[in-house]
């Protein structure tokens, strides 16, 4: 049973000065065994926070963030299941799947965690998960006017992996819940 | 009382270590032959010389021994016969300090007696099984009188044993008609214990979803699109702060057990979710090594993986439960003769919530040891290290010859041998039946068992003091390391000298 946090495009502080107060209320050390984070920070302050909830955290580069030398993608092994990590604003279309998918083959992951489009989404692709935890601050987006903070939190145990979606929508939180299997025969 | 000399009670030839046997007839310890595997026989046995032995022994006496007019059995493996007379003469012979009159006595008669201390001892176990089978009817328990009758061994006939440990772990009330309340009040808690730590909340909701929604093989949709999203309720979800909520709980209690326990460990706990696994992993490990020999632990069949299995969860709930100290390598050894004592209850109820019953006696029997098992104690006036000077000091007053010779004069350090002897309650030095034996005095004290283990650690020393004291450091190490099986009776026997003489 392994908790993973999956978020970013904060944009703090240019667009956003802070998480949601409710966001920040279920986010407490302990819980959680990783944070990945998309990028756009931007700056220290927000990794350090992030740092507080779990110490392992991985984060890419994004267009605007002030350190430099996060990597532009990221690959780990949580439980069974390849998880890849890349902000989303170097494939184009932004948010098309078929170039995340082919960004996924690329790295060959079951799970791809992008981002850049500030809004949630959770494609299949053949074997793979395409997921976007959107934006966690519900900053400003070029691409849409439409934004409610989010940020997702998969829980990963053996070959399932149960994705909960934490969205703020009109000051209250929703959660939503996705499930995946992952099949053994395309297994590599 | 400093004194240089051993007491000449020691001296006499019939306390010395076993040296090679003549017949078995003239032995007067005849359960030093080698065990047969008729692991009963032996246990019964050597609990009815136990009996001869304690009925002479002159605080003990209170009740008489029968002399049974009726024809004595002959059994095979069992010449226990001299072994009441010998001990008349010279317990007397203690109380005269004669050396030679012991050795005397016991030639002539070791002659004759053959077979009527068979059938005393034989009686003698079962008038105590009486006496015990009664006690446990009453209404209301005389724990003290338990006690004593257990101190001196508990016989295997009536399989009581399971129900006299409970009684003497504190675990069953002393008024019977607790009883059955109690019980189900402990099992059902320990079921609460390993429902909430031995499944995690994703377990926990993938069982409360499958029965609500049927199980799909395949997918329902397409290999390209959007994932289904299911809306779900405020409590379900990991970060949830809800009071209902299952994962709440179980974050709670991390981090509640985390609240309780000892400053040194704290900064242990903070990955406790990492060093879950390796804890469980290293409980794994070690229970698959217990008792490789008894098919009651290991093998293939069923029956030995479920008890494995209840092995494990025991132990897996308790280092969850116990943050302060987890689980050190050796707990399984302790662990097992309860399990195998509560699992082998003729009640068949008892028998099948056996691993409750243990869970909650062996944490009552580890309440006096744990300093022994935490590493941050092991200097300190409760940690392992005092307990071993404990017993230093203890062989120094009894028999300081001995003691002289063993520290001084051949550095034997007593870590090297007594830690094991120690830590796991002499489990590891005499075979599994014996050391049922040995618990029975040990758990029987009131004191709890840390002053009976001692001196019988100390009995064992005296018992083979001829060679220690005419080894070199190799031959002690090595003899103390792999301790002789010798009469576990006459070893008892001398450790409740020991408490008297300290006592007068």
């Amino acid at each position: 049973m392994v908790l993973v946090l999956a978020l970013g495009d904060l944009h703090i502080p240019h667009r956003a000065a802070d998480l949601p107060e409710k966001f920040k209320s279920m986010l407490v050390p302990g819980k959680i065994q990783h944070v990945i984070c998309t990028g756009n920070l931007c700056i220290k302050e927000v990794h350090d926070y992030l740092k507080t909830l779990c110490p392992d955290l991985h984060i890419t580069r994004g267009e605007y963030d002030e350190e430099a030398r996060y990597p532009e993608t990221k690959t780990l092994m949580i439980g069974q299941f390849k998880l890849g990590l890349c902000h989303g604003h170097q494939i184009i279309p932004w948010g098309d799947l078929d170039s995340l998918a082919m960004l996924q083959r690329q790295l060959d992951v079951d799970i791809l965690v992008t981002g850049h489009t500030h809004q949630f989404t959770a494609y299949k692709h053949e074997a793979g998960v395409v997921i976007n935890p959107g934006s966690a601050t519900g900053a400003y987006s070029s691409i849409t006017y439409d934004v409610n903070p989010s940020f997702v939190l998969m829980d990963i145990d053996a070959l399932r992996v149960v994705v909960y979606v934490y969205e703020l929508i009109d000051g209250e939180v929703k959660v939503d819940k996705i499930d995946f299997k992952k099949t053994t025969q395309n297994a590599n | 009382m400093a004194n240089k000399r051993v007491p000449d009670w020691l001296n006499s030839s019939l306390w010395s270590s076993p040296g090679p046997q003549q017949s078995s007839v003239q032995s007067p310890y005849p359960s030093l032959t080698p065990l047969n595997d008729d692991d009963a026989t032996n246990r019964s046995t050597r609990s009815a010389t136990k009996s001869s032995v304690a009925t002479v022994n002159a605080v003990k006496a209170e009740f008489p021994v029968e002399r049974p007019s009726a024809p004595t059995r002959h059994v095979a493996t069992r010449a226990k016969q001299e072994i009441r007379d010998p001990l008349s003469s010279s317990s007397n012979n203690y109380h005269s300090d004669d050396d030679n009159g012991s050795s005397a006595s016991s030639t002539t008669t070791s002659a004759s007696a053959a077979a009527v201390a068979a059938a005393i001892s034989s009686a003698e176990d079962i008038s105590r099984q009486a006496q015990l089978c009664q006690e446990l009817s009453r209404k209301i328990i005389n724990m003290g009188e338990v006690r004593r009758l257990a101190s001196q061994g508990i016989p295997d006939g009536a399989g009581i044993r399971a129900t006299v440990w409970k009684l003497l772990l504190g675990y069953l009330p002393a008024e019977k008609a607790l009883w059955p309340t109690e019980l189900a009040k402990k099992r059902s808690q320990y079921k609460n214990f390993k429902e909430e730590l031995l499944m995690n909340p994703s377990e926990i909701t993938r069982m409360l979803e499958k029965s609500v929604i049927l199980d799909d093989e395949g997918t329902t949709i397409d290999d390209k699109g959007a994932l289904p999203r299911s809306e779900i309720t405020q409590e379900d979800h990991p970060l949830s702060l809800g009071k209902n909520s299952i994962w709440n709980q179980f974050f709670q209690l991390l981090s509640s057990t985390v609240g309780t326990l000892h400053w040194i460990t704290v900064i242990t706990n903070i990955s406790s979710n990492m060093k879950d696994t390796e804890i469980i992993e290293q409980i794994d490990r070690d229970v698959k090594r217990t008792h490789p020999d008894l098919h009651f632990f290991s093998g293939d069949t069923p029956f030995a993986k479920s008890n494995q299995d209840s092995l494990r969860n025991i132990l897996i709930v308790f280092a969850k439960l116990n943050p302060g100290i987890r689980y050190v390598q050796g707990m399984n050894e302790l662990l097992a003769p309860l399990f195998y004592v509560f699992r082998n209850d003729p009640n068949e109820e008892n028998a099948a919530s056996a691993e409750a019953d243990t869970f909650f006696c062996f944490v009552e029997l580890l309440s006096g040891f744990r300093d022994h098992f935490c590493q941050q104690l092991d200097n300190s006036v409760v940690g392992i290290r005092s307990t071993i000077t404990k017993l230093s000091q203890f062989l120094k007053e009894h028999d300081e010859e001995l003691w002289r010779h063993l520290e001084m004069t051949t550095k034997v350090n007593p870590q090297f041998y007594a830690f094991r002897w120690i830590t796991l309650l002499l489990t590891q030095e005499f075979n599994f039946p014996d050391s049922l034996l040995i618990w029975d005095t040990l758990l029987s004290d009131p004191e709890g068992p840390l002053e009976t283990l001692l001196r019988v650690c100390c009995a064992m020393l005296i018992i083979v003091r001829r060679r220690l004291l005419g080894g070199d450091f190799t031959s002690n190490l090595k003899l103390l390391q792999n301790y002789p099986s010798t009469n576990i009776s006459h070893l008892l026997y001398v450790a409740n000298k020991l408490r008297v003489k300290s006592a007068g």
